[in-house]
């Protein structure tokens, strides 16, 4: 690399040029148009009636349909991120092994991923139809139900199964980066323990995970920020309902901005997530160098 | 081939460990399949059945009609290899400076493509829409238009691309390029004549992730297109779930079964990839 000429330092910019400035526009001035529009009284048509301060998140505050989608969020966030750590780790130390089908295995596993968010909500919402599903129909077959169960229909279980459908879609992709983790990780030092007589719990606390957590470090952050922001899988299943009772964050944004014709709330909500994804970056970032330190 | 007792055993602990992840991840796809070739009056009876009593693949072809899925077929392809054109073209250029020259300014490149990746669109919705909204083009603006869609993918495609492709073009020897300096070739012309034809296959597999991300998104189609003559295939389908009060769902299985599995198939197929591109850029 060194032996290019330091007199071309302008190529490399008008290479970038192109990429960066589409980026640009088309994320930089969504971003400041919602920080204007979180500031204005708008009509549901668009039309700015007026400065009003921060009335748009006085009011988003003062909803508590907002709150309880808020705190929501986070329980989604929570129950997805760590749902899918904790089956990615045992699938990709399985899939690690040398075994018959492996191939086989890995694309089963890497299927969800292929899918669209949105298709694999509509076939979901359909296997848990109420009557007609087949989620119901296998487990009255097999005698651990005794009645239709109405899953999305009731505030209790809609939740939960959104949180499994989650975990499901989220799972390729951190197995993948897992199974990369895993790849890098020598053979031989699996050898010398063995012989030291360390049992394979051992190997595992004191060999495989030390050398993952880097992977699981950048898994956790690269799903919470995906996960925090999906809409397609609550939005197909119940759109929020019933009785609000499974808005998470963006589907509410996009239900006032939407639905109910209130863009400056809708904005003002935009806002307040992005501001908690970056107070998240930030915290791990500073997690992260503490860490290198230490280390 | 012979086989090896240790390893068979080794293989059935391995396969009864992914056991119930398979079952719950092949359900899905199994209700999708079966769904999509059952007669009507098998779909909608109590107890229902897993099995159809026969195979009727009418119902693809009444769902054709039905759903005007031609038309959104249609739209998906336009829009997904419109958008992945673009950001390839835009990306290719970047990624090549990434992988070959030291500059000032890489780090903060390299952030701004992460910020961008952590604003996603739904999250920018409202202002993507004003901008479409705002901006005038022929008789009307930007809402209810392909080509906002188009960009708007591109923009939100550029920094996998660039990561991908960037990771790939670094693993291309610089040498090479070099010696056809050597030869009298110009340093654009090395590009074009050596670097290129090198870089096609990861150009080849990123192109490909960027089309199959582009064919699944729905919120930006669904913000911004109004009008059922350009939606694509993601949101007709949704159109015909959402808010409705009979739902035929085999024909709903039959448009997701063609909208899903030739893209399933390919991704299947090229995954490995993509495993290779993301490992290897995670290493830098």
């Amino acid at each position: 690399m060194i032996r290019i000429s330091p007199g071309r330092s302008l190529t490399p910019w008008l290479l970038i040029v192109p990429s960066f400035a589409l980026a640009l526009f088309i994320i930089g001035y969504p971003l400041y148009n919602i920080v204007f529009q979180s500031l204005h009284e708008v009509s549901r048509f668009g039309l700015i009636r007026g400065f009003c301060g921060l009335d748009n998140f006085r009011k988003v505050f003062a909803d508590p349909v907002f709150i309880a989608s808020l705190v929501r969020t986070l329980w989604w966030t929570l129950g997805v991120v760590g749902g899918t750590v904790l089956v990615s780790v045992p699938v990709a130390l399985v899939l690690n092994q040398d075994f018959y089908g492996r191939g086989v295995a890995r694309v089963i596993v890497m299927l969800p991923w292929s899918v669209s968010l949105t298709m694999t909500a509509i076939v979901w919402r359909w296997a848990f139809n109420d009557e007609y599903g087949m989620v119901n129909v296998s487990l009255q077959r097999l005698g651990l139900i005794a009645a239709p169960v109405h899953w999305l229909a009731t505030a209790s279980s809609a939740f939960p199964v959104e949180i499994m459908v989650g975990i499901l879609v989220s799972v390729p992709f951190t197995v993948t980066i897992f199974l990369g983790g895993l790849s890098s990780v020598p053979v031989d030092i699996y050898e010398a323990a063995r012989i030291d007589g360390a049992s394979g719990w051992q190997q595992f606390r004191k060999l495989t995970l030390p050398l993952l957590r880097p992977f699981i470090n950048m898994a956790i952050v690269l799903n919470v920020i995906y996960v925090f922001n999906s809409f397609p899988i609550i939005w197909v299943m119940t759109q929020g309902g019933p009785t609000n009772s499974t808005h998470i964050l963006v589907t509410y944004l996009y239900e006032r901005g939407f639905r109910l014709g209130k863009p400056g709330e809708a904005a003002a909500v935009s806002l307040v997530m992005l501001v908690m994804l970056f107070c998240f970056t930030a915290v791990y970032l500073r997690i992260q160098n503490q860490q290198r330190k230490e280390a | 081939m012979r086989i090896d007792p240790r390893k068979l055993r080794r293989s059935l602990l391995c396969w009864l460990a992914l056991a119930p992840l398979a079952v719950v991840i092949l359900f899905p796809f199994a209700v999708m399949i079966l769904t999509a070739v059952k007669p009507a009056d098998e779909v909608f009876v109590y107890p229902a059945k897993w099995l159809p009593s026969h195979f009727r693949w009418a119902n693809f072809s009444d769902m054709w009609n039905a759903t005007r899925f031609g038309v959104a077929l249609k739209n998906s392809l336009v829009v997904s290899l419109s958008s992945t054109l673009l950001a390839i073209s835009v990306s290719i250029p970047a990624a090549y400076a990434m992988a070959r020259f030291p500059f000032r300014g890489k780090g903060f490149y390299r952030q701004f493509l992460l910020v961008t990746q952590m604003l996603s669109p739904i999250l920018l919705v409202i202002g993507l829409f004003r901008l479409a909204a705002m901006i005038h083009w022929g008789e009307g603006n930007m809402v209810d238009r392909q080509a906002s869609v188009i960009v708007a993918y591109a923009a939100f495609n550029i920094a996998f691309a660039v990561w991908m492709l960037s990771s790939y073009f670094a693993t291309i020897p610089i040498d090479l390029e070099e010696s056809a300096w050597l030869e009298g070739c110009g340093r654009i012309r090395a590009v074009f004549k050596v670097f290129l034809p090198l870089a096609a296959p990861a150009m080849v597999v990123t192109a490909i992730f960027t089309f199959i991300s582009g064919w699944n998104e729905f919120a930006v189609v669904y913000t911004l297109i109004r009008s059922d003559a350009n939606k694509t295939l993601t949101v007709q389908i949704t159109d015909l779930v959402a808010g409705r009060y009979t739902v035929e769902w085999h024909q709903v299985m039959a448009a997701t079964v063609l909208a899903t599995l030739p893209v399933s198939v390919m991704f299947a197929w090229l995954q490995r990839y993509l495993v290779k591109g993301l490992a290897l850029g995670a290493v830098k």
